[in-house]
């Protein structure tokens, strides 16, 4: 997958167009677009990442969400400089990902989507009671340092098209591989000499680093948090990206998330309406389109090329 | 339903007037920070209705004049949840999407504390009601408060308990936990204390909690003389009154934040008799002004209910800014914002100001009567009404 | 606080107006798990409606025939029973059939049918919330413990209603039908039970219990399209502890949260109750899957 050229050249003429917008452009909208779209596409992304060794980890809210506050914290609470708070996050993440992960991954399938969902709104009820944390009304007035105001986008665009790039190249190296062997069936992986705990714990790892920087990002780029932002809802919704998209390949989780935060915000203040539509779109997509959107463009492709699969 | 009943309603109010609209030049977007769904949802509906009535009726008269332009107002109302991960949404919809300037109302203060991290870093001015002190102040200079908080409530109702109810000594209080919840509690308990009262309990419980029979026992048990449920809306009040009378509860009922009978009448029954209200009025009764009781009919048909301070609100916020547009001939916030706690103008009460300044800092909450009300047959019966003095002081001066 | 006999039995009462709404609604879900082997995400949506309809037919039917409170109720009630019936076979093949037994794509699907049905209880009954008017006056005392008649009423229907579902699926045919399909699939199937017709029937129980507990909490609270939200979640807690898809276990597991809440809602803090809820749930997932009383997957 790494060797299809025109992949890539397409992806760094896109990001490269982007950035460009985002240096010289003033709508100040759209470049919030973009940036609530870089952050959504690396936690579907993030959250397919672990559907390569094929568990549901609905924990991956929780490790977004605790990048956030830490973010929060080190900006707002003890004055810490910008860079350290964004590394923070993906380091707490890291820490209490792989506790879980020791904990939790002897548990498979539905047993362990249930377990991550549980510890997801167990760690937002945590926020709702720390007085500290802000309690249910989170924490206000996260600002990324004065100069670097109108440099938002560009850096997280960067950030965030960074963190997919380090799980796309992962995933398309040697333990991308062993991560397809052990969903496809891990007893024959053990068999082999590979210690399948320890490859999904790096999984659970490598994901939980990238969503704690996003969750980092995250804070500075909304401004205002709280323990409602982060509930079971973010990553079912990152899941509707990934299954929406196309969860085939990395580009289909991007589009996805690209697709669905635009909707979302089209339809932000429409009240009834948003709820009917975003719902409605991802009914349509999961009964009309298996493949998700990816797939079907690649099946018309195909088709357009003359059936040869 | 609702919605195109208050559209017809709104519609029907713009044809009937005898002026005619003028072409404007431009039209200047006002929003309304409200939950529209859920236990509060009858405060933000209410007062998405007024601002719209009020945006007729100023549109109607030839709208809004300032730098040589004349502008006519839209309202358009954002879901704010009633907490901060909504509300942050809705906020940034509503600044950055759609480029609202002027808020004319804000409802819950997790929410509002949300908004005006961003509306004082964009320059958008902003009027609203959330219940707490920090959220004004001269780190805020576009944010002005149009209706009283608990800061100015609390002392005028806990002294008219204290002087009926001169056998009560102990309160047992219930609140939300959230920011509207916590700012509330502190205010009460502090003025309770100051009056002598001993606290017994001080209770809270989640949004969207829908059974409260163990929040109730627990109270029930403190065998109170004061049941204080200031910073729960109408609808959780009204369930948690209508429990307490079932495990056998008797007292004075105190609603600080209490808005108006209805909505607590019709899930607390007879419960909520003789409830205490610090933040309601009777706006279809004598002691109303006619504009008020114009907007209490039409808020009769058109929402099923009658208007209340926090809808009142939306009408008075309007009135103060395009008094404030006109008074400095421009529609740049900042300036606005400026000139406000300088002019006099036409709220829905009569000739109001803003003032303030002694207690936050700057002069940034509309000086409008304090009303302390009693729900007496289901029905929101004022008790006691109290001018502000600074606003007769600066009449006087006119 | 001292446990005097008086408080203990107002708690119990509590327990128990608490626990027999939930147990309906948590029956309901693990029964579908049980047969589907899926994670109904939008069972609160069913829940929701028959309130809704309920609250909003009430009023126009005592204003055209004027009859008892308590009369309307029962003819609304059933009027919701059967839209729910409707809307859960709509939803069923439509959408569920094609997610048998695919747990991450049903899950998503009932998402989406969560937003979907939420947004469009918004728009017919709009955010304001709705009550019922009062079907009995009074309250009466239980060894103390006090609460209001037709919450008493309303709880004696609830728990018939689950011993009657309990009967279903203890002693009729259908009822084995749907245990040998929850307990192997395949095995069933060999005997010639017709594993989609017993999805099938196995759903719209599901959802007619959802539809009953509903229409059993339309008059003791206020009804908002947000509703079942609060209830999906404390539904999942229960099936959880209690088996996922074990009848006794959704009980046992119902009264069990709803001990919780009352008595750990009266001496400490309810939200701290939550909490613990969850944890306990991480733990029953960890160590024991199949939760109390539910038996081990091969």
């Amino acid at each position: 997958m790494t060797g299809n050229k025109t992949g890539w050249f397409v992806t760094a003429a896109i990001t490269a167009a982007l950035l460009g917008y985002t240096l010289v452009g003033d709508d100040e909208y759209t470049q919030h677009l973009l940036m609530w779209s870089a952050l959504n596409a690396v936690l579907a992304v993030g959250l397919r990442f672990m559907l390569l060794v094929g568990e549901t980890n609905i924990a991956t809210g929780a490790f977004y969400g605790m990048g956030a506050y830490v973010a929060a914290v080190f900006t707002t609470k003890w004055n810490l400089p910008f860079p350290l708070a964004l590394l923070a996050g993906g380091v707490l993440a890291v820490g209490v990902g792989a506790l879980f992960g020791v904990i939790t991954l002897r548990t498979k399938g539905p047993y362990f989507m249930l377990i991550s969902f549980a510890f997801t709104e167990v760690v937002r009820l945590i926020y709702t009671r720390v007085e500290w944390l802000g309690g249910n009304s989170g924490i206000i007035g996260v600002f990324p340092p004065q100069g670097l105001d109108p440099y938002m986008p560009a850096l997280t665009i960067l950030l965030c098209g960074a963190l997919i790039l380090m799980m796309y190249l992962c995933e398309a190296s040697n333990l991308g591989r062993v991560f397809q062997a052990i969903e496809n069936n891990d007893a024959i992986v053990e068999t082999v000499g590979i210690d399948v705990m320890h490859v999904k714990l790096l999984c659970l790892v490598i994901a939980a680093f990238a969503l704690g920087v996003a969750g980092a990002n995250h804070a500075f780029v909304y401004n205002v948090i709280s323990p409602g932002d982060f509930s079971y809802l973010v990553p079912v919704f990152a899941l509707a990206y990934v299954k929406i998209g196309g969860d085939n390949h990395v580009a289909g989780s991007i589009l996805g998330a690209v697709l669905l935060t635009v909707l979302a915000q089209a339809l932000q203040g429409a009240g009834a309406l948003q709820h009917i539509l975003f719902g409605g779109a991802i009914i349509a997509s999961m009964l009309v389109l298996p493949d998700g959107i990816w797939g079907g463009v690649g099946r018309l492709l195909r088709k357009a090329r003359g059936g040869a699969a | 339903m609702i919605r195109r009943r208050a559209l017809l309603a709104g519609t029907t109010a713009v044809l009937a007037t005898p002026y005619i609209a003028r072409a404007a030049d431009g039209v200047i977007k006002f929003g309304v920070f409200v939950p529209l769904s859920g236990a509060a949802a009858s405060w933000g509906l209410g007062a998405k209705w007024v601002g719209e009535q009020a945006a007729a009726e100023i549109n109607s008269k030839g709208g809004i004049k300032a730098g040589g332009k004349t502008y006519n107002a839209e309202v358009i109302a954002y879901e704010n949840g009633y907490n901060s991960a909504e509300g942050g949404k809705a906020a940034q919809a509503m600044l950055n999407r759609d480029g609202v300037r002027f808020i004319i109302q804000g409802i819950g203060t997790a929410p509002v504390k949300a908004l005006q991290s961003l509306s004082e870093r964009t320059g958008a001015l902003m009027m609203q009601v959330a219940w707490g002190k920090s959220v004004k102040g001269p780190q805020a200079p576009l944010t002005f408060t149009n209706s009283n908080t608990p800061f100015e409530l609390f002392g005028p109702l806990f002294d008219l308990v204290k002087r009926k109810h001169p056998n009560a000594k102990t309160v047992a209080l219930l609140n939300p936990n959230d920011a509207t919840g916590q700012e509330v509690e502190a205010e009460a308990v502090k003025q309770y204390k100051a009056r002598g009262y001993e606290i017994l309990a001080s209770t809270w419980y989640e949004r969207g909690t829908t059974e409260f029979q163990p929040i109730v026992t627990k109270l029930a048990q403190t065998k109170a003389d004061i049941m204080d449920l200031s910073g729960a809306p109408p609808a959780d009040s009204g369930t948690v009154y209508r429990e307490l009378s079932v495990q056998s509860w008797k007292g004075v009922k105190v609603q600080s934040s209490g808005t108006g009978a209805d909505a607590m009448v019709k899930v607390g029954g007879a419960a909520v008799e003789d409830v205490y209200m610090g933040n309601a009025a009777d706006f279809g009764g004598a002691t109303a002004t006619p504009t008020q009781r114009k907007l209490n009919e039409g808020a009769l048909k058109a929402l099923n209910e009658p208007v209340n301070i926090l809808h009142m609100g939306a009408w008075d916020a309007l009135m103060a800014i395009k008094a404030g547009m006109e008074a400095t001939n421009s529609v740049d916030p900042k300036k606005v914002a400026a000139k406000l706690p300088e002019i006099i103008f036409e709220s829905s009460y009569g000739p109001t100001a803003f003032g303030g300044k002694e207690t936050y800092g700057i002069a940034q909450q509309m000086l409008v009567p304090i009303i302390v009300t009693q729900i007496k047959n289901g029905q929101t019966v004022e008790i006691e009404r109290i001018m502000p003095e600074e606003l007769k002081a600066r009449l006087a001066k006119r | 606080m001292a446990l005097s006999v008086g408080l203990f039995a107002q708690l119990l009462v509590n327990t128990l107006q608490i626990g027999a709404v939930y147990v309906l609604f948590a029956l309901g879900l693990t029964l579908v798990f049980g047969v589907m082997k899926v994670i109904n995400f939008a069972h609160g949506q069913f829940f929701t409606l028959a309130a809704l309809v309920i609250a909003a037919t009430m009023p126009e039917f005592t204003a055209r025939f004027g009859m008892p409170a308590w009369l309307d109720y029962f003819v609304c009630f059933g009027l919701a029973f059967i839209i729910v019936g409707i809307l859960g076979a709509v939803l069923y093949f439509v959408g569920f059939e094609r997610y048998l037994r695919d747990l991450v794509g049903s899950f998503i699907l009932s998402v989406g049918l969560l937003l979907f049905l939420e947004g469009i209880y918004l728009w017919l009954f709009g955010g304001a919330p709705r009550v019922v008017p009062k079907l009995l006056e009074g309250q009466v005392s239980l060894a103390g413990g006090a609460m209001e008649s037709q919450r008493l009423v309303i709880c004696a229907i609830a728990l018939a209603a689950t011993a009657a579902l309990y009967q279903l699926v203890a002693k009729t045919r259908m009822g084995k039908a749907l245990r040998a399909v929850a307990e192997d699939r395949e095995a069933a199937m060999l005997q010639g039970i017709r594993y989609r017709r017993i999805s099938f029937y196995g759903f719209m129980i599901g959802s007619g219990l959802a539809a009953i507990s509903g229409g059993l909490i339309a008059p003791l609270t206020a009804i908002t399209p947000a509703l079942g939200n609060d209830y999906l979640a404390k539904a999942f807690i229960i099936i959880i502890i209690g088996g996922l898809g074990s009848i006794p276990g959704a009980i046992l597991g119902g009264f069990l949260i709803a001990a919780v809440e009352s008595f750990a809602g009266y001496f400490l803090d309810l939200s701290y109750a939550t909490i613990a809820m969850f944890v306990l749930v991480m733990v029953f997932l960890l160590v024991r899957p199949q939760g109390i009383l539910g038996v081990a997957e091969r």
